[in-house]
């Protein structure tokens, strides 16, 4: 049975998708931090408990 | 039965693909040593949970979608009773542990009110056209589907545009969201979810029982229809008991570990904004980007927001469990064009629009919020079928079957 895929594009396709992540990761606070910078405001726990969802939209009630 | 027939097919053709599964080890290898080196042991453990919930989605064919298109076109609903069961489960294993009280544990509450009505409706639409909802997608790209693809990136535009509007949406009429641990404690709000289940469960029979005159309980088969358990492990299929098991205990750990349970959209809207930062839109001028949650996770690296670690855990395990079975990217032997191409465009963009309005998706307003007995998951459903049902009814234009 042939492959339903060419190989050099799925190799392509995650090592783009490596890349990407890899950019973002450099440029990011927590990056910072690990190279020293103890300025770098890193956020290992993303979280706002006052938050109404888990997207962080604010409840209804505190619209104004 | 409930499944993404475009993932995963019944029988398997040939054997292992050693290099789509040589990938994929390589890619969680590499992803999760850099998760490792750079971030925390609770993101590794989370990454790996992902891997766990896109091996059991493959492998247990276990779509949402397709259930509940199940339900309405062929009236057989062991899809739908899956998916209950899978619920009811998962709310009595985190409703006492949401009630126990202990700090830095959050369900999965939002508010009640005409963003998640709409979004949720909409969503509906979105899961027939775009062929998955939040965890059909990612898992069906890992396999590889090229279609799905198209409906995972217009997912994310969608979801970026909601982000924008979901304040003016947050302005009109809503209450902030109810939890029925709060109202009628831990025992009373597991009770509560069961009584409501068992009655969506009793729909469903009657539905099926009416079409065949009886009903195929393919929800409880213990062991695979074809083949060896050992076997169908690694290679798949599993009955969907496996796959509830998983998911049930995968969305647990994920709650006990990450301190929220699952979820997925969150991800893509941060992807998105993310790609318009990096082509230079500044995103702090929508409302959205300035709470406190997205600009954590706007200002730092993916690698330490959850739910991104989760679904690239996800995406490589689907991309596993499709070698193992030697499926991967099969559904893309033909190209998506025409009409099916426009579904998964706009059925992609009022996924990802729907989602950001509700609240989430089938994952984290569905599952998560059940299994957090959160009222808005129940209006979510309610509207998302109701939005399902028009989705299917519009299928046959763009040319899919039903």
């Amino acid at each position: 049975m042939s492959d339903a895929y060419k190989r050099h594009r799925i190799v392509g396709i995650l090592l783009a998708i490596l890349v990407l992540i890899l950019v973002d990761h450099l440029n990011s606070p927590t990056f910072a931090f690990n190279m020293g910078d103890g300025r770098a405001k890193t956020t290992l726990m993303q979280r706002d408990a006052s938050a109404c969802a888990p997207c962080g939209a604010p409840c209804p009630s505190t619209r104004e | 039965m409930s499944q993404v027939a475009s993932a995963a097919p019944p029988v398997r053709e040939a054997g292992v693909d050693r290099f789509v599964v040589g990938l994929a080890l390589l890619g969680m290898v590499v992803l999760g040593g850099l998760i490792y080196l750079e971030t925390a042991p609770f993101l590794l453990a989370l990454f790996a949970i992902g891997g766990l919930l896109g091996v059991a989605l493959y492998h247990g064919a276990f779509g949402f979608t397709a259930g509940w298109r199940n339900l309405v076109t062929k009236k057989r609903g062991a899809g739908m009773r899956a998916q209950l069961l899978l619920f009811a489960l998962t709310a009595l294993i985190m409703v006492p542990l949401l009630g126990s009280g202990r700090e830095n544990m959050i369900g999965a509450v939002a508010p009640v009110g005409t963003s998640l009505v709409v979004g949720s409706f909409l969503f509906g639409i979105g899961m027939q056209l775009g062929g998955g909802c939040g965890s059909g997608t990612l898992f069906t790209v890992g396999a590889g589907n090229l279609r799905m693809l198209v409906t995972l990136l217009f997912f994310i535009i969608g979801a970026v545009i909601g982000s924008i509007h979901l304040p003016w949406w947050l302005d009109l009429p809503a209450v902030d969201p109810i939890s029925l641990i709060d109202s009628v404690g831990v025992t009373g709000a597991i009770a509560v979810q069961w009584l409501g289940l068992g009655a969506v469960t009793l729909w469903v029979n009657r539905i099926e029982r009416r079409a065949h005159g009886e009903i195929e309980h393919g929800e409880l088969r213990l062991l695979p229809a074809e083949g060896r358990a050992w076997r169908a492990l690694f290679t798949g299929r599993w009955p969907f008991l496996w796959a509830t098991l998983v998911l049930a205990v995968g969305n647990a750990l994920t709650l006990l570990i990450g301190g929220s349970p699952w979820g997925i959209t969150f991800a893509f809207n941060l992807w998105g904004a993310k790609a318009l930062q990096a082509v230079g839109i500044d995103m702090g001028q929508f409302e959205f980007w300035n709470w406190a949650y997205p600009a954590q996770a706007l200002s730092d690296s993916v690698l330490v927001n959850i739910p991104s670690v989760m679904n690239f855990g996800l995406l490589l395990g689907a991309m596993l469990a499709a070698g193992m079975a030697s499926r991967f990217n099969e559904a893309s032997r033909q190209k998506p064009q025409g009409r099916p191409f426009l579904a998964a465009v706009v059925g992609g963009l009022l996924l990802g629009y729907g989602a950001r309005l509700g609240f989430g998706c089938n994952i984290g307003a569905l599952f998560s919020g059940l299994a957090s007995a959160s009222v808005h998951a129940w209006v979510w459903f309610a509207c998302a079928f109701a939005g399902s049902l028009v989705g299917i009814r519009l299928r046959p234009w763009f040319r899919l079957a039903n």
